[in-house]
C-alpha cells in the first residue's frame, strides 16, 4: 500500500527495505554513523512545512529510521540537503544521487573521503527509496 | 610579566596552513567536493602529503554525464582548483560521475601503485578499455597519474 512521503509510515517501510537489501548489507559493513536528510519544504507542491529524515545506520543495517524536524537531521554526522522536489527525482529515479551531490542539486555535509568511500552504499540506500510505494502530495 | 607577542606567534604556530584555493569566488559544487576531499586526504595521512607537496601538474577531469569539470593546478604543496577545463594541462580524465568516484576507491598496493586486480580496480581497468574512462596523457606521465591517483583516493 502507498504512504506519504517521508511520513512515519513512509520511515518504517524505507528501514524494512533497507534492512532487506542484501547489496546495502555489504556495500554499508564498517559503516558507523548517524545520516540526515533535510527535505526542504515547497508550499508550491503541497509540502509546506521542512522535515528530517534521521537514520541510525551501523555496519550494513538500519537499526532506526524516523522521521523528525529539520534540525533533528542537521544533527547527523552526515546531512544531505534537497528541497522536496529533488528528493522525489531521486526517488523516482530521475537523478542520480551521485551526480546530484556533484552538480550541488544534493548539498552535503560531512566527511567527504567517509561518504566517497562508501559511494556503492549511498547509491542502495537510493535505490531503497525507489522501493517504497509513495503517495506525493503535489500529485493527490 | 605576560608576552603577549609569544602567544601570538604560537597561535600562528597552530594554525593550519591553506593547502586549497579556488579560482573562483563561485567554486561550482563539483568543484568544492574535489578540493574537499583532496585536502581532507592530504592532511589526513603523512604520505599522501608528501605526494602533494611534491606534485606539479595541471590536471583536468571532465565528468560527462554531467557536462562539469575541473582543473587542478598541483604547485608543490599547493593546489588551486579551476571551474571547468584550462588550457596546458597534463592529465585529462574524462569518465562518468560513477567512474571518477570509483578512481577515488582505488586502493594503492606496493610500491604506491594503484591496486587494480581488486574489484574496484578491475572495474577501472575495464572501463578504460571499454573507452568509458579516458586519459588524455597518461602514457607519458605514468608517475604523475599514479601519484594523483594516490592524492585522490581515500583508501
Amino acid at each position: 500500500m502507498a504512504v506519504n512521503a517521508f511520513s512515519d509510515e513512509w520511515a518504517t517501510q524505507f528501514k524494512d527495505e533497507v534492512n532487506k537489501s542484501a547489496a546495502y548489507k555489504a556495500a554499508g559493513k564498517g559503516w558507523k554513523w548517524t545520516v540526515g536528510l533535510v527535505v526542504e519544504a515547497e508550499p508550491d507542491k503541497h509540502f509546506p512545512e521542512s522535515r528530517g529524515l534521521v537514520m541510525d545506520l551501523f555496519d550494513g543495517d538500519a537499526r532506526d529510521i524516523r522521521v523528525g524536524t529539520a534540525g533533528d537531521a542537521q544533527k547527523c554526522d552526515f546531512v544531505i540537503t534537497a528541497p522536496y522536489s529533488r528528493w522525489k527525482q531521486v526517488a523516482k529515479k530521475e537523478l542520480d544521487a551521485t551526480k546530484g551531490m556533484l552538480q550541488g542539486k544534493l548539498k552535503l555535509k560531512g566527511d567527504l573521503p567517509t561518504i566517497v568511500r562508501y559511494t556503492k552504499a549511498s547509491q542502495e540506500l537510493t535505490e531503497c527509496t525507489t522501493r517504497v510505494p509513495t503517495e506525493w502530495p503535489d500529485e493527490q | 610579566m605576560h608576552d603577549s607577542g609569544t602567544h601570538r606567534m604560537a597561535r600562528r604556530a597552530v594554525k593550519k596552513a591553506t593547502l586549497v584555493t579556488y579560482s573562483s569566488k563561485e567554486p561550482s559544487a563539483f568543484a568544492e567536493m574535489l578540493g574537499g576531499l583532496i585536502e581532507a586526504n592530504v592532511r589526513a595521512s603523512p604520505s599522501k602529503q608528501r605526494d602533494f607537496d611534491a606534485l606539479t601538474a595541471r590536471v583536468g577531469i571532465w565528468v560527462t554525464d554531467i557536462d562539469e569539470g575541473v582543473t587542478l593546478v598541483f604547485e608543490s604543496g599547493r593546489l588551486t582548483v579551476y571551474n571547468g577545463l584550462e588550457p596546458r594541462r597534463t592529465i585529462t580524465i574524462r569518465a562518468e560521475a560513477e567512474t571518477v568516484m570509483g578512481l577515488s576507491n582505488l586502493k594503492i598496493g606496493l610500491f604506491g601503485l594503484p591496486v587494480y586486480y581488486d574489484g574496484v580496480g578491475r572495474g577501472v581497468a575495464l572501463k578504460l578499455l571499454q573507452g568509458k574512462l579516458k586519459i588524455d596523457g597518461m602514457m607519458t606521465n605514468v608517475a604523475t597519474l599514479n601519484r594523483v591517483t594516490r592524492i585522490f583516493s581515500v583508501q
